[in-house]
C-alpha cells in the first residue's frame, strides 16, 4: 500500500499561474512608463518619416503616385464615462508635512483617485505612524485598515504592508505603505494604535508576516495548525483538505470508505487511492 | 470554601444562541464576574478575499453579498463603489439615488434584525415577532426589485442593470406610511420597560478613547459622543445632495446605543422618502466597454454599512480581469476586538448584551 502523501507540485487541481507583473501604483514608475512609451512612440515616428523619405524619393524617379506622409496618432478621444485614475503629484498639506518631518524616511508622496499615499521606509514605519497620531497638523486618529499584499515578481521586495489613517477631526484620511523583502519583520503598529493588534494577528495569518513587539502574534482566523499562508500568491485556491473523491464517481461511498481508512478516519484531505 | 485566587475558565460558544454565530468566547471567571475573556474566531472563514482574487470584477460582487449576510444590498454598494473608484467609473445620479434609496432600506432591515435578536438574548421575545413582520416588507420590496431576498447582488459596476419595477414606488410610500408607528410601537415595548433598562443601563460601556483607540465605529461610536458618520465626512452615493442628521449620545453604554439605532431609524426613512422625491430621470447605467480591464492602481474605499465603516481595499494589475489584491475591513471585525474591553470587570450575563449591542454578524467577520 503507498502512502498518500500529499504533493503540492504535482496535483493537478492545485496548479498556480503565478503573476508576472508587479502592480505596485507609483508616480516614479508611472512616469517612467510614459517617458519609455513617449520615447518609443518617437521613434516609431522617426522611422515613419525615414520610410515615407525614401518612399517619396522612389516615387518621385518612378514618376508614380505620391505616398501618404505619416501623421503623429492623436490622443484616443473617451466614450466611456471612464477616466482612468493616474497618479499625481502630492499636493496635500499632510503630504507635504509628512514629507517634511519625516525627510529621508519618506521615500515617494503622491496622490491617485482622490486619496493621498505616503511610502514610508520600512524601519521607520512606527515613527510615521506615530508622527501621524500626534502632530497637531495631523491628528490621524484612528487606523483603519492595514493589510499587505504579495508581489512574487518583484526582485527588491516581496511585500508591502499598507496602512489606513483616518482623521475624524478633519475627516481625512491617509495611506502609509511600506515594502518589505520576505522575512523582514516590521515594528508592530500596536504601540501606535491598539486597534492594530487583530489586522496584524490577520496579515500574519494570511501572509506569513511577523510584526516585531507585538503582544499576541497567533493564527486569527486559520486554524492554529495551519500550514502555509493563504493570501500568498503561490498558494493554490483550491485549498489543503479539500476532497479529490468525487461523490459522481464514488455513489456506493467504497472509494471515501478507503481513503478513510488510509488517512486514519480524519475526514478531510481525502485522496483517491490507486488502484489496489 | 471557593479560592478567590481560583477562576474557572469556560468556552462560551461556538454554538450558543446569542453568539449571533459561530462565535466562541474563552472566558475567565471569579464567581459571576468576567476576569478575562478573549474572542476566538474564524470557525465561518471561506477565504472570500482569496477566492474574489480569482473572480472577475463582475463575479465579485457576488461574494460581498456574503459578508453580511444582513445587510448585502450594503455590501454590494461598497463593492460597486470601489471597483468604480479603481477604474474612474462617473456613475449616473438616478442609479446613485437607486443606489441609494435601497442601501437605506436595508439599513432598516439589518437594524431591525439586530433589533430583534438583542431583545431576544436579553428576554423581550415579542419585539422580535414585531420587527421581523416589518422586515418582511422590506425583504418583499427587494424581492421585487432583484428576485432574490437576502443575497441581492442589487447593483453592477456603472450603475444599476434595471430600474424599479412598476409598484416598487407604491409599496415603498406604504411602508413609509406605516413604518414609524411601528417605531413608536417598539419603543413602547423597550425603551421606558424597566427590565430592559436594567440590563442595558450602564452596561458595556466603551469610552470614546477607547473606541477609537481600537477601531470601532458605527452607531457603537456615536453613542460614545463621537459624531462620525461616513455619510457624512466622506459622502458617498447620493448622501451629499440629501438632508439627515447623525444622531448621537454620551452615555456610552447599551441603553444609549440602542436609542442611536432607533433614532438612525427614523432617520433612514427620511432619506428614503427624500430619494423617492428627488429621484432624477436620466440612464441608469453608465457607458462602459464590454470588458473592464484594470490599471495599475490601489484603492481603499470606506462605506457606512448599518455594523460600523465597511472598507474595501482593492489592487489593480494592469490588463487584468480580476483584482490582484482584495481585502475587506469588516466593520464586525473591528468592533469585536473591543468586546474584551466592554465586558471585563463586569457579569457574564452582560456578555449576552454586549454581543447584542455590538450587532456582530460572523460572516463578515470571519470572511
Amino acid at each position: 500500500m503507498s502512502d498518500y502523501v500529499y504533493d503540492l507540485k504535482t496535483a493537478p487541481n492545485r496548479q498556480v499561474t503565478l503573476p508576472i507583473t508587479v502592480p505596485l501604483p507609483s508616480l516614479k514608475t508611472y512616469r517612467a512608463e510614459q517617458a519609455t512609451a513617449a520615447k518609443a512612440e518617437e521613434a516609431k515616428f522617426q522611422k515613419a518619416t525615414a520610410d515615407f523619405e525614401t518612399a517619396k524619393a522612389k516615387a518621385e524617379v518612378a514618376g508614380t503616385e505620391l505616398p501618404k506622409p505619416p501623421v503623429k496618432a492623436a490622443p484616443k478621444r473617451e466614450v466611456h464615462d471612464l477616466v482612468t485614475p493616474i497618479p499625481s503629484e502630492a499636493k496635500d498639506p499632510d503630504l507635504l508635512r509628512l514629507v517634511e518631518r519625516l525627510g529621508e524616511g519618506a521615500e515617494e508622496a503622491f496622490e491617485q483617485s482622490g486619496e493621498l499615499v505616503c511610502q514610508v521606509a520600512k524601519e521607520r514605519i512606527l515613527e510615521a505612524l506615530i508622527l501621524c497620531r500626534e502632530d497637531a497638523a495631523l491628528r490621524y486618529e484612528m487606523l483603519s485598515d492595514e493589510t499587505a499584499t504579495h508581489f512574487p515578481a518583484s526582485s527588491s521586495f516581496a511585500f508591502s504592508v499598507v496602512y489606513h489613517l483616518t482623521s475624524l477631526s478633519r475627516a481625512k484620511r491617509l495611506r502609509l505603505r511600506i515594502l518589505i523583502p520576505a522575512g523582514f519583520e516590521p515594528e508592530s503598529a500596536t504601540q501606535a494604535y491598539p486597534a492594530a493588534n487583530w489586522l496584524e494577528r490577520e496579515v500574519f495569518d494570511m501572509l506569513g508576516i511577523r510584526f516585531q513587539n507585538h503582544p499576541d502574534l497567533v493564527r486569527i482566523l486559520c486554524p492554529d495548525d495551519w500550514e502555509d499562508y493563504p493570501l500568498r500568491k503561490e498558494y493554490p485556491v483550491t485549498g489543503w483538505g479539500q476532497r479529490d473523491i468525487d461523490f459522481r464517481d464514488d455513489r456506493s461511498g467504497r472509494l471515501e470508505r478507503l481513503a478513510m481508512e488510509k488517512a486514519g478516519n480524519t475526514g478531510i484531505n481525502l485522496k483517491v487511492p490507486k488502484a489496489e | 470554601m471557593f479560592d478567590e485566587t481560583e477562576y474557572m475558565e469556560i468556552n462560551m460558544g461556538p454554538q450558543h444562541p446569542s453568539t449571533h454565530g459561530v462565535l466562541r468566547l474563552k472566558l475567565k471567571l471569579n464567581g459571576e464576574t468576567v476576569v478575562e475573556c478573549r474572542p476566538i474566531i474564524g470557525y465561518l472563514h471561506r477565504g472570500v478575499e482569496k477566492i474574489c482574487e480569482n473572480k472577475t470584477f463582475f463575479q465579485g460582487q457576488i461574494w460581498t453579498d456574503r459578508l453580511d449576510y444582513c445587510s448585502a444590498v450594503s455590501n454590494n454598494l461598497g463593492w460597486a463603489e470601489a471597483v468604480e473608484k479603481l477604474f474612474g467609473i462617473t456613475v449616473p445620479r438616478r442609479a446613485l439615488y437607486l443606489r441609494t434609496l435601497l442601501t437605506e432600506l436595508n439599513r432598516l432591515a439589518s437594524h431591525l434584525i439586530w433589533l430583534a435578536t438583542h431583545a431576544l438574548d436579553i428576554g423581550a421575545m415579542t419585539v422580535f415577532l414585531y420587527t421581523f413582520r416589518e422586515r418582511e416588507l422590506i425583504m418583499d420590496m427587494f424581492e421585487a426589485f432583484c428576485g432574490a431576498r437576502l443575497t441581492t447582488t442589487a447593483f453592477r459596476i456603472g450603475g444599476l442593470y434595471q430600474d424599479l419595477p412598476p409598484g416598487f414606488e407604491a409599496m415603498v410610500r406604504a411602508f413609509l406610511a406605516k413604518f414609524p408607528a411601528c417605531l413608536d410601537e417598539y419603543e413602547t415595548l423597550l425603551t421606558e420597560n424597566r427590565i430592559w433598562k436594567k440590563r442595558t443601563v450602564g452596561v458595556a460601556k466603551l469610552s470614546a478613547e477607547d473606541a477609537i483607540a481600537l477601531g470601532v465605529t458605527g452607531p457603537v461610536l456615536r453613542a460614545a459622543g463621537v459624531a462620525y458618520d461616513i455619510r457624512k465626512a466622506f459622502p458617498y452615493a447620493a448622501y451629499r445632495e440629501l438632508d439627515f442628521e447623525v444622531p448621537t449620545r454620551t452615555e456610552a453604554d447599551t441603553y444609549a446605543r440602542y436609542l442611536v439605532r432607533m433614532e438612525e431609524m427614523r432617520q433612514s426613512c427620511r432619506l428614503v422618502a427624500q430619494c423617492l422625491d428627488g429621484l432624477p430621470e436620466g440612464p441608469i447605467m453608465a457607458k462602459l466597454p464590454k470588458v473592464l480591464r484594470s490599471e495599475v492602481n490601489e484603492i481603499y474605499h470606506p462605506t457606512e454599512a448599518p455594523k460600523g465603516e465597511l472598507g474595501y481595499y482593492l489592487v489593480g494589475e494592469k490588463g487584468s480581469l480580476n483584482p490582484y489584491r482584495f481585502h475587506v475591513r469588516a466593520p464586525g471585525f473591528a468592533n469585536l476586538q473591543a468586546l474584551p474591553k466592554m465586558v471585563e470587570g463586569g457579569l457574564v450575563a452582560d456578555i449576552i448584551a454586549a454581543i447584542g449591542t455590538l450587532d456582530v454578524v460572523l460572516g463578515e467577520i470571519d470572511r
